[in-house]
């Protein structure tokens, strides 16, 4: 089997120090006494460095974990360095610092520092320089929603795979505050093509975009233009145009734009421009000017001069618009000065956010009247996105993307332990893959806590889970059109995202779990903590026990397999995030033994001090640290709509989307709304 | 219009280079075009090979472990540091026993490994990378440039496509990031996306594929980006620049396919079917494809990625396996798969083997094969699967570029040779005026006629 651990991109930008806290997180002996010079970081750090800190980071012996504090001095060396502070709190804060070799730190210590080192990473991210996102091109999702919203296209321009769930029975509706009880659903990845799901014909997709190294496929530094997608660009927007299906019965905007005017041929060339002028304005998210007009307009109408029906001409300017930067760029222009987005930029940034797409006239409206950037009209536009149908963009984009849920189209559990995990043609993981989908459109349609992704009292199943759940063989499959049925949860081993039959099978191999792989991805998804990759000398764990091995539980196989002891340091915090779900074998099945009779033993201790033993346990203590996972979880949202990693210098406007979104257990909705509110969105 | 320094940081590399490696300066100046056409190409394998079958001296070294990947570098494989003629081909290079007077096999080469991302990530993405360990700041990986791309600025200058990049990744799960699924880049950051679908390579290199279309609403849209990057900030400025010289490129494209008339029965090639290929007639076909597009002059310079770095997905390889196999897992245990392991290194060189035959077989209009007329490089950018290891690289070069290359023989480097030495040398070689590449520390004239 493969043991790489850390088969997933992380949402953060790699930062050396990121790195460099896990690394460094245990594990390292002490070389000596340092002789240091003294530090002027305040009544708290002060002690902190000398005492804990400069022995192994810092003064005149060889630095550990390349981690070098010797330049810090005074306040003024950690303020213009907010990643640096950051670090050093997580450190010290999650209680990998110091590690369990050294003196523990004295509780009334440990909290001075943290709240001092909280107060110096609000002073330098206030300091520091808002980091922008980069100019990029839509990514293929957005460009077919785009596509689709400025013409009113009934369907979609091309086939999407990276939707991985169909809504057959048009359950999403958000107005309506509940998702219903019964779903039917389908899977174009894994299972048969649902009837009636139309394409443009004629229409050839550029690539579908690669998740970015740090996560989402919306990143700025990853969505560049080539010549080869450039031609497709141009190709695809031109088979747009001329697709047989492209016409008045499925564009809406078919009567207002190609559809010859009306009256004497010289009133056609007022109409032309009124039309571009509207259509640009629509494509190009903000009013265009009338020499843009002008340009598009004088092409039509040479066209049309030169004997080239009326619709063709307005399709070739169509054509344009649709291979113009104007449209394929997301760029985030900003108000004189800088200081915030402009609100255009801002309607947009909302739109591609929650609707993957155009913002709507409505939106542009209130940019163009100037208050759309007002706290009160921006929340209240934000309600109004969240209950439109359009939502479902976000759930099909975002969930898949933060769960990292592409990984159960590959995973293939071994046929001879779990038979009936394949059925005709298909396998179980089209089904397990709309669980979490669901309960995650319940929980935002419902506006409900996201504590429930820890722990829910409800899920979604179909008949094949049913029996999947309870004994790992599977119900009756269906294979095109998949009821989903809500059940309650009162077994607390279900529910929520974390343990669903999908996410523990696609983070085990074939013929055994991968607790390092969980533990990796739980820290990623859910703590937005991301371990730092693997190096390269990795050991591998053979996927079936050797013969001297056959006795022992995994977690002891992989004690006796570890024998690099710079591995320790971030193991010890991987392994427990991971050996919690031991009991879920590698199809999601529950289980109290191994297959050798050994008993599974999932115990362990995260955060320091929250200790457990079981899956319940380990739930409870997530839950008891809800505001970690509400941190990393407006992260990852934030990282998402704006198209960038965050760093430290985001970190006053996560806090504060936190403690907001605390009073009333962060619900889903509260979080969104306060993500669009925070200067991080906004500039 | 844009200012020329905008519209040369991309497509053109010199001043593009040049802005994040000055020391590049000089390094792109292009060659006069009358050399004639010499082509360079590369066939990527991704996870390494098992070195006891492709290495002589190692065939029976211990089997690889991960404890430390050092312990596997230091074999002792008895072969002299040196030039010596090539005259017995281990089993993973058998295939190649009719061409082996046309080949140059080369050993004992290293890349360094730049701490801080993954390591099969960094192997592919950077194998062609002309940057230096620290030269690049703003990214954790050691990535500029590409060698296909500082090369196809010297000969690709009046060819349809200045360089091509085809892969024969066929996942449909979006499992891995660019930079695994990438060996060619025009800077760090900006990759030149392959194609995989074979139809859809077939239609860009022969197709008229709607270009002439294209051309009706280009002036729209570069008129519309003229207006957009007035209002950018600088460094938006530079990155929208990829968008002038896309456009740029594509008329240039539709203006030299105009003059260059591809006979299609010459290149004896039909439209792919549209259906499933089993895994290795898909790697030939797109091979073929590459080759058939050297030949025809519409690209001087191509990459082809047998397949992504790590991507864990299990292939179907017909004929080889009875249940899918995935190459990275079956890497990392030699163990288990040595059997395995040595059938796919096989598998893959028979495919590289066919290439060169398909080359050798093709006469030019100066009397030599297209294979004598062409680089066509092997390589893995790990020195084996299992340890991952930088060091010691599989390398082959067949074809000698215009009688550039002396053939037939095998350089094996003493520890410490940096792979970029070759990568300098075959730059000389396709007419690029340079005295570094990357860590390079000079070019190896002993390969040299």
């Amino acid at each position: 089997m493969t043991f790489s651990p850390f088969a997933t991109p992380s949402r953060f930008t790699p930062l050396p120090w990121a790195a460099v806290v896990w690394l460094c997180a245990g594990g390292v002996p002490a070389v000596g006494t340092a002789e240091t010079d003294v530090t002027n970081l305040g009544s708290m750090l002060d002690p902190l460095f000398r005492d804990h800190c400069v022995k192994c980071h810092g003064g005149g012996y060889a630095v550990q974990g390349d981690v070098d504090l010797s330049a810090v001095r005074t306040a003024d060396d950690l303020t213009s360095r907010p990643e640096l502070i950051a670090d050093l709190l997580k450190a010290v804060e999650s209680g990998h610092m110091p590690p369990p070799e050294e003196p523990p730190l004295d509780p009334a210590l440990r909290k001075g520092v943290v709240t001092q080192l909280e107060s110096l990473l609000m002073a330098a991210a206030k300091a520091a320089k808002p980091v922008g996102t980069p100019i990029r091109r839509m990514t293929r999702f957005q460009y077919d929603n785009a596509v689709r919203d400025l013409f009113q296209l009934a369907f979609d321009v091309h086939p999407l795979p990276e939707r991985m769930m169909r809504d057959l029975n048009q359950y999403f509706d958000p107005a309506r505050g509940v998702l219903p009880e019964h779903v039917v659903v389908f899977s174009r990845p894994l299972g048969k093509d649902g009837d009636g799901e139309r394409q443009l014909r004629g229409t050839a997709p550029f690539a579908q975009d690669l998740r970015a190294e740090h996560g989402f496929d919306t990143q700025g530094d990853h969505l560049s233009m080539s010549p080869l997608l450039m031609e497709q660009f141009l190709q695809l927007a031109r088979s747009v145009v001329d697709s047989p299906d492209f016409n008045r019965d499925n564009v809406g905007i078919w009567n207002d734009f190609f559809e010859p005017p009306p009256g004497p041929p010289e009133a056609t060339s007022a109409a032309v421009r009124d039309r571009l002028q509207r259509f640009l304005s629509r494509a190009f998210r903000r009013p265009v000017e009338p020499a843009v007009v002008d340009r598009y307009a004088r092409h039509v109408l040479a066209s049309v001069a030169e004997g080239t029906p009326f619709v063709d001409a307005m399709k070739t300017a169509a054509a344009a618009a649709l291979a113009s930067p104007q449209f394929i760029y997301l760029c985030d222009a900003t108000v004189p000065g800088g200081s915030r987005l402009d609100d255009f930029a801002l309607a947009s940034r909302l739109a591609f956010f929650l609707w993957g797409g155009l913002p709507d006239d409505e939106l542009v409206g209130l940019a163009a009247a100037g208050t759309l950037h007002e706290p009160e009209v921006l929340g209240a536009q934000v309600e109004r996105l969240l209950r439109d149908r359009r939502l479902k963009r976000f759930c099909d984009a975002f969930p898949i993307q933060w769960l990292q849920l592409e990984r159960i189209i590959a995973s293939e559990p071994d046929m001879a332990r779990h038979p009936s995990f394949y059925f005709a043609e298909y396998r179980a993981s089209m089904h397990m893959m709309f669980e979490p989908l669901l309960v995650f459109e319940a929980v935002l349609v419902e506006n409900r806590p996201i504590t429930d992704f820890i722990d829910s009292d409800f899920s979604y199943r179909s008949s094949l889970l049913d029996g999947w759940y309870r004994d790992g063989r599977a119900g009756h499959g269906e294979v095109s059109d998949v009821t989903m049925r809500r059940v309650p949860i009162t077994d607390r081993r279900q529910g929520g995202l974390i343990t669903t039959a999908a996410t523990m099978t696609m983070t085990s191999g074939p013929r055994q779990t991968k607790p390092i792989t969980r533990g990796a991805w739980l820290a990623t998804v859910i703590l937005n903590d991301p371990p730092p990759p693997p190096p390269g000398n990795v050991p591998v764990l053979a996927e079936e026990p050797g013969e001297d091995e056959e006795h022992l539980t995994l977690r002891e196989r992989f004690e006796a397999h570890r024998t690099n002891p710079s591995c320790a340091g971030c193991h010890r915090r991987i392994d427990p995030l991971g050996f919690a779900f031991e009991n879920y074998d590698e199809a999601g099945v529950w289980r109290d033994t191994y297959p050798n009779g050994r008993p599974v033993d999932p115990a362990g201790t995260i955060f320091g001090d929250h200790a457990f033993k079981d899956i319940v346990g380990f739930k409870d203590a997530l839950l008891a640290e809800k505001d970690r996972f509400a941190r990393g979880f407006a992260a990852h949202l934030l990282s998402y709509a704006c198209g960038r990693p965050c760093t430290a210098a985001d970190a006053p406007a996560i806090d504060a989307i936190v403690k907001a979104s605390a009073a009333d257990g962060h619900r889903i909705q509260d979080l969104i709304r306060l993500v669009v509110l925070s200067d991080t969105f906004r500039r | 219009m844009p200012s020329s320094h905008t519209r040369r940081t991309f497509l053109r590399g010199a001043a593009g280079a040049s802005l994040a490696l000055p020391w590049l300066e000089s390094l792109a100046t292009a060659a006069p075009a009358h050399r004639g056409a010499q082509r360079l190409a590369f066939f990527y394998l991704p996870d390494g090979v098992v070195r006891r079958g492709f290495f002589p001296g190692e065939a029976d070294a211990a089997v690889p472990q991960f404890s430390n990947g050092k312990t596997a570098v230091n074999v002792n494989d008895g072969v002299a540091v040196g030039l010596h003629p090539l005259t017995s081909l281990t089993p993973t290079q058998a295939p190649l026993e009719p061409f082996v007077r046309k080949i140059t096999f080369v050993s004992g080469m290293d890349r360094f490994y730049k701490n801080g991302s993954d390591v099969h990530a960094q192997c592919g993405s950077c194998f062609l990378s002309q940057a230096t360990a620290h030269s690049v700041k703003d990214s954790i990986y050691p990535l500029a440039r590409t060698l296909d791309h500082v090369v196809g600025d010297v000969v690709g200058g009046t060819t349809p496509l200045r360089t091509l990049e085809l892969s024969c990744n066929s996942h449909t799960d979006n499992k891995e990031s660019m930079y695994f699924d990438n060996i060619s880049w025009y800077s760090a950051g900006q990759p030149a996306p392959s194609l995989r679908d074979p139809r859809k390579v077939y239609a860009r290199l022969f197709g008229t594929g709607g270009a002439k279309e294209a051309r009706s609403i280009t002036d729209l849209v570069l008129d519309d980006a003229r207006d957009m990057q007035k209002r950018l900030g600088k460094s938006d400025r530079d990155k929208f620049a990829e968008y002038f010289e896309s456009i740029r490129s594509i008329e240039e494209q539709i203006d030299r396919r105009e003059k260059l008339k591809v006979d299609l029965s010459k290149v004896k090639l039909d439209l792919p079917v549209d259906s499933h290929l089993p895994r290795g007639d898909y790697i030939r076909l797109m091979g073929e494809m590459m080759v058939a597009a050297l030949q025809a002059g519409i690209t001087n310079v191509a990459t082809l990625m047998v397949g992504a770095e790590r991507w864990d997905t299990p292939f179907t390889y017909e004929g080889l396996f009875d249940k899918p196999m995935s190459h990275h897992q079956m890497s990392h245990d030699q163990h288990q798969f040595t059997k395995e392991l040595l059938a796919l290194d096989r598998f893959h060189m028979e495919i590289y083997a066919h290439l060169i035959a398909r080359m050798d077989a093709i006469k030019e209009a100066d009397g030599r094969s297209l294979l004598d007329n062409t680089l066509f490089v092997y390589g893995a950018g790990l020195g084996d699967g299992a340890t991952h290891q930088y060091t010691r690289l599989p390398i082959i070069v067949a074809g000698s570029g215009g009688g550039r290359f002396r053939t037939g023989r095998h350089l094996h480097c003493p520890d410490g040779t940096a792979l970029a030495n070759l990568w300098l040398t075959i730059a000389g070689t396709m007419g690029v005026k340079a005295d570094r590449f990357a860590d390079s520390t000079g070019p190896i004239d002993a390969l040299l006629a």
